[in-house]
């Protein structure tokens, strides 16, 4: 399982990386959503399978509990990340108006 | 075991209730900005007195919901801690004045209160907590509050600035998310001071050096050193004044607090091989941003690569690590705080009275020559920049200058001296462009402009910490000396 999960973290790594780099800011507002599940699913790994037993529950089962800090470490980043992309798309939607473009390169008013 | 001491709460929360009542009074402006104001005077106020409870007693303590640490949040701010939060406060009371004065549209927007106080209260909580996931969270809505600030700024170029720190900063943060991921999966703990203990007991595993990496990025992009420079000058330039001041003068000392903390509590082991690649970045910053800031083309933009080289001399402080090199840091980097942003309100004020608010050189020359108070005022902060006694900016090259003797790091000292004159070249230059030359075409000043009380006040402490560097000094060795010792902290943070 744990190489199943680090695989896969690691191949979104690479897609999110991708898609940040890329022009249009559409595609790279997903690459960076794209990363931060990544890191998520990095923190699952982390505390996932340490346990059998849920940590909280009324008829205490035997056997090791699993961690419950990384799921709310989860829970805290998912609703960061969600924040901040929407905050971004909200700018790119401000900006596809007012500068009328969504290409990174185009948008170099302040450059000097 | 310590108690719990409510004033720990009062920087952070002051803002953060005063935020939610702002939205509350969204369309009562008057009581908005009383709000706002009286919250961050308290803030400051509870920020003074936790700093002379840490003088007097050591680390001061609040573990919120009442769990102990390590299974709980703690906020435990220690000397540096404390010292930082002061001046961030002060700064941030600056700005909350600067605001009632400021004839900018962004500010009468029924949004903006509330988020300068999110600011605020990101801010303080960076500073003060002792949880480095609680760090991030506060780091995030500092962000987020500040990306918002530049995105409704004046400027039409402030969407395109905040888009580009938004892509960078969530880079950043996301460098701090997996550092923090890889410290929980080495060490199965969050609290500062219990990863300093493990660490500190000889555990390496190679993901926790990988973490110390990772944290590092994540703190010199918080700070714009030399590769992760690029955003800063844009992302500055097109805040609205009273959020450029902030931003620029203790925004950006996050990052530099990340990094003492990093050298001088968690990575002990791998601090030498740290430091010398603070210096080497340090000394790149200090050239590129003066020599940057010499060639701009714009007032407020060349306070901002200022800032640049000023991050510079003090990443040199914490690089050369010694307990006289580590005082003229955090001497650097409060009295910088304080200059940069009353050289920042200056500009603004200034160029408040310009028709299109612009700070470009080619507009703003010469329009100083009808306001000679604000151009006395633009050379008293210049020359504290500059660091010309007997103003502040003296007291912190000198105490800069006195560490690298210690260090013996004379090469590096004799090129940070060199470069400390390019600073008073191009301070000396614009306030000659802007307040001495005649102006190019005819200029159309707005009589009235954004008032001066907050710059006046910044300035103030300028001159009060040239004459009167004592305490500031003195309350630096006593944080180096406490820093020096962090099996203290360890035991302070932990109980037993």
């Amino acid at each position: 399982m744990n190489v199943i999960f680090a695989v896969a973290t690691g191949l979104m790594f690479a897609l999110g990386v991708f898609q940040l780099l890329r022009r249009d800011m559409i595609k790279s507002a997903m690459g960076f959503y794209i990363l931060f599940t990544a890191i998520n699913l990095f923190f699952f790994a982390v505390g996932a399978f340490n346990g059998q037993v849920p940590a909280y529950s009324q008829n205490l089962s035997v056997g090791q509990p699993s961690d419950p800090l990384v799921q709310a470490l989860i829970l805290t980043a998912i609703v960061i990340s969600f924040g901040s992309y929407a905050i971004l798309l909200g700018l790119i939607a401000i900006s596809a108006r007012r500068y009328k473009t969504a290409d990174l390169d185009t948008l170099d008013q302040l450059k000097g | 075991m310590l108690p719990n001491n409510p004033f720990v709460l009062g920087p952070i929360f002051f803002p953060l209730c005063a935020a939610a009542l702002c939205i509350l009074f969204a369309h009562f402006r008057r009581v908005q900005r009383i709000i706002g104001v009286s919250a961050t005077i308290l803030a400051w106020l509870s920020s003074l007195v936790i700093l002379a409870l840490n003088w007097t007693d050591g680390l001061q303590l609040y573990r919120l919901g009442g769990w102990m640490p390590p299974y709980g949040i703690v906020l435990a701010p220690d000397m540096l801690a404390a010292i930082f939060t002061a001046m961030a406060s002060t700064v941030v009371m600056g700005g909350a004045i600067y605001i009632l004065g400021c004839r900018d549209k962004c500010v009468t927007y029924p949004a903006f209160m509330p988020l300068y106080l999110c600011m605020a209260c990101g801010l303080h909580g960076a500073f003060y907590t002792g949880d480095i996931f609680t760090l991030f969270v506060f780091q995030e809505l500092m962000i987020m509050s500040s990306v918002v600030l530049v995105a409704i700024s004046d400027n039409r170029l402030g969407v395109e600035a905040a888009i580009k720190y938004l892509l960078i900063s969530a880079m950043g943060s996301l460098f701090l998310l997996l550092g923090i991921g890889a410290i929980y999966a080495s060490f199965g703990t969050l609290t500062l001071a219990d990863i300093a203990r493990l660490l500190e007991s000889g555990e390496r595993p190679l993901l926790a050096q990988t973490a110390a990496v990772l944290l590092m990025c994540a703190f010199l992009l918080k700070s714009a050193v030399f590769p992760f420079h690029f955003w800063q000058p844009d992302f500055h330039t097109a805040a609205p004044t009273p959020v450029h001041a902030v931003l620029s003068s203790v925004v950006v000392k996050v990052g530099v607090y990340g990094l003492i903390r990093l050298t001088m509590l968690l990575f002990i082991a791998e601090a030498p091989l740290v430091r010398n690649l603070l210096l080497l970045l340090g000394i790149i910053g200090i050239f590129f941003g003066s020599l940057a800031a010499l060639r701009t083309y714009d007032a407020k933009r060349m306070l901002a690569y200022s800032t640049f080289g000023q991050i510079g001399f003090i990443l040199l402080g914490i690089g050369w690590g010694t307990p006289l090199a580590l005082i003229g840091a955090i001497v650097y980097a409060v009295n910088h705080a304080f200059i940069k942003s009353s050289l920042l309100m200056i500009t603004g004020a200034l160029a408040s009275h310009m028709q299109n608010k612009s700070a470009k050189l080619k507009d703003i020359g010469g329009a100083g020559r009808n306001f000679p108070v604000l151009g006395g005022l633009y050379l008293v902060g210049g020359l504290a920049l500059a660091g010309v006694p007997p103003l502040n900016g003296f007291i912190s090259k000198l105490s800069i200058i006195r560490g690298g003797i210690d260090a013996q790091g004379w090469i590096l000292l004799g090129l940070a001296v060199a470069a400390g004159l390019i600073t008073l070249l191009y301070v000396v230059r614009t306030w000659q462009h802007i307040f001495q030359q005649n102006p190019v075409d005819q200029l159309y000043l707005k009589a009235q402009g954004d008032s001066l009380v907050a710059p006046l006040m910044l300035l103030g402490l300028c001159v009060l910490f040239g004459l009167f560097a004592v305490p500031l000094v003195e309350a630096a060795t006593i944080a180096v000396t406490r820093l020096n010792d962090p099996q203290s902290y360890i035991r302070a943070v932990l109980g037993g």
